[in-house]
């Protein structure tokens, strides 16, 4: 779906400098950009699409050579979620903002209001809403809703749950994990939150620098503190808990699984009420 | 001091109030996270203690807040900008100059600081908060932690004795989310300043405030210690709260009667734990 092909690209006033990148994304895949501020993930996100393109190599989406491709045509195959939904929000109702991108796109006038009425109830959003004095995290839910309603075949979410709280959190994320695995949308996912990268992603690209540090599946990425600390990753909670017991928690990386091993530890069954069987 | 006393208050264009009967008070050098879901009421209630709420929005504002004894209806803005400081969450709409040294010269000049200070104050603060570095960048080339530090710079400058924060944290990654939550603690260890930080990221609460309020539909939920508080795992979950991993673990191993200690929120907190469950040698 994606390919980057000895990608170099940088900003005139010198900031974030990618370098020679090469990785490929497979149709169907889910995968975590992570990395510090500054080390590229954005950027990686908007050569995908064309909103940037390489100073040299390539950036294939689907195929088509993002340096000649023109980004109207580039954007009907990926839909984009910015971090911040005010700067994607353009319209001033609800309805007319989750039209915008199917207008745009020449999308039929009777598929529109067909795709608009469900992307609504979908996101429990009201048409007639103004939507820039709702909630960030009601702004965040009709900025994906006006994404997905053009039906992408990427979708590029760059830290889509800034600002949400926990319940939205996983409300959007388990929709798109849906599309991901019914409708094998491919999901390339921008994300510091490493509890999110290891609920959702398959495999996860390692950034510092504008270089891959590392890209692998991600239970093996979660389990390699060196690897997160040089990318200056905070990991999550449980997979670092469970490395400072060495080898012996080695399978352990949900709350669930690092109870489980406790309670085998400890030679007693496995709690599921609060009462546990001797 | 800031004391709510039964405070209600409703947007003008909102059928519904975003505070309902709040009653608490935040005592000098005091280090308080405000929590809770989108629409809880949190930037309402940061807008409140600080006379925002009402003065600035347009709506029915029900009971009092007092800040060291001043109603904030009886009073306007200005009477209390140079007690508290309020850094928004959106600090692009904060910043007004283009370079450190301005912004933070900006307010200084503004709050009329006699003009052999200002020099006083600038350094002092840059060098407060680590970034003398930084005085002369412009500040579109900074990172989104130098910019957030050169914001909390500009409003520390005008000595506020009370800092109130509005998710300062939300675009930047875990390492400069806890760099700005290190230099929060060091303003209220060390300068006894009271902080007021409104934040998502129950991670960083946790370790980091004395004190965490839950608001729950403009109403408050909770009031109390991190750790005690955080112990009420299901009803958290129920508010659409997460609470860190490992103090959800420790919660499990409560219940199941292995563990009888206290809600652990580290990681470090939670090695332990499990040592001492496990019988292992620390």
């Amino acid at each position: 779906m994606i390919r980057f092909e000895h990608v170099s690209f940088g900003y005139p006033n010198g900031e974030t400098t990618i370098e020679d990148l090469s990785f490929h994304i497979q149709k169907g895949d889910f995968v975590a950009l992570i990395g510090a501020n500054g080390a590229g993930k954005s950027t990686i996100s908007r050569l995908c699409n064309g909103l940037l393109r390489p100073l040299s190599g390539r950036v294939y989406l689907d195929g088509q050579d993002t340096l000649i491709t023109p980004t109207s045509q580039l954007a009907k195959k990926a839909g984009f979620l910015f971090q911040n939904p005010d700067r994607q929000i353009c319209e001033n109702t609800v309805e007319a903002e989750i039209a915008f991108s199917m207008k745009v796109q020449g999308w039929p006038a009777d598929k529109i209001r067909e795709r608009v009425a469900a992307a609504l109830e979908t996101f429990d959003l009201q048409g007639d809403w103004f939507p820039f004095n709702r909630s960030r995290g009601e702004r965040q839910r009709i900025a994906l809703a006006g994404v997905l309603a053009c039906e992408p075949e990427l979708l590029i979410l760059d830290e889509p749950t800034t600002g949400l709280d926990y319940l939205e959190c996983i409300r959007i994320m388990d929709h798109i994990k849906m599309l991901n695995l019914e409708k094998k949308i491919t999901v390339l996912m921008v994300s510091h939150d490493m509890e999110l990268v290891q609920d959702y992603a398959g495999r996860v690209l390692v950034l510092s620098g504008g270089k891959l540090l590392g890209d692998g599946p991600v239970k093996e990425i979660m389990k390699n503190e060196p690897l997160l600390r040089q990318a200056r990753v905070l990991p999550a909670q449980i997979p670092s808990l469970a490395l400072a017991f060495g080898d012996r928690f080695a399978d352990v990386f949900t709350i669930r699984e690092m109870y489980e091993a406790i309670c085998r530890e400890k030679g007693r069954g496995i709690c599921r009420a609060g009462r546990e069987k001797e | 001091m800031i004391v709510a006393d039964h405070v209600t208050f409703q947007y003008a264009e909102s059928s519904e109030p975003a505070l309902r009967d709040i009653s608490l008070s935040i005592d000098d050098g005091d280090f308080v996270g405000i929590t809770g879901t989108s629409g809880a009421g949190k930037s309402t209630l940061a807008m409140a203690l600080n006379g925002i709420v009402p003065h600035e929005w347009k709506g029915d504002f029900y009971g009092s807040v007092k800040i060291d004894g001043m109603d904030t209806v009886e009073h306007q803005t200005e009477d209390f900008c140079r007690k508290i400081g309020e850094v928004f969450q959106d600090i692009d709409s904060q910043m007004v100059a283009s370079v450190v040294e301005d912004e933070i010269l900006f307010g200084l000049e503004n709050f009329g600081v006699p003009h052999g200070e200002i020099k006083i104050r600038l350094e002092k603060v840059l060098e407060d908060l680590g970034i003398p570095d930084l005085r002369k960048r412009e500040i579109s080339s900074l990172s989104g932690g130098q910019k957030q530090k050169v914001a909390i710079a500009a409003i520390l400058a005008l000595e506020p004795r009370i800092l109130v924060l509005d998710e300062p944290t939300g675009e930047l990654d875990p390492e400069s989310s806890r760099e700005i939550f290190g230099l929060l603690r060091k303003l209220n260890e060390e300068k006894g300043i009271t902080i007021v930080i409104i934040e998502q990221k129950i991670k960083l609460l946790c370790e980091y405030v004395k004190r965490l309020i839950v608001l729950d539909k403009g109403a408050l939920a909770f009031d109390g210690v991190p750790g005690e508080i955080i112990s009420h795992i299901e009803t958290f979950k129920t508010l659409g709260i997460n609470v860190p991993p490992v103090a959800e673990l420790s919660y499990l191993l409560r219940q199941s009667g292995v563990y009888d200690g206290g809600i652990t929120l580290t990681v470090q907190e939670a090695e332990k734990m499990v040592r001492e469950v496990l019988h292992d040698p620390v």
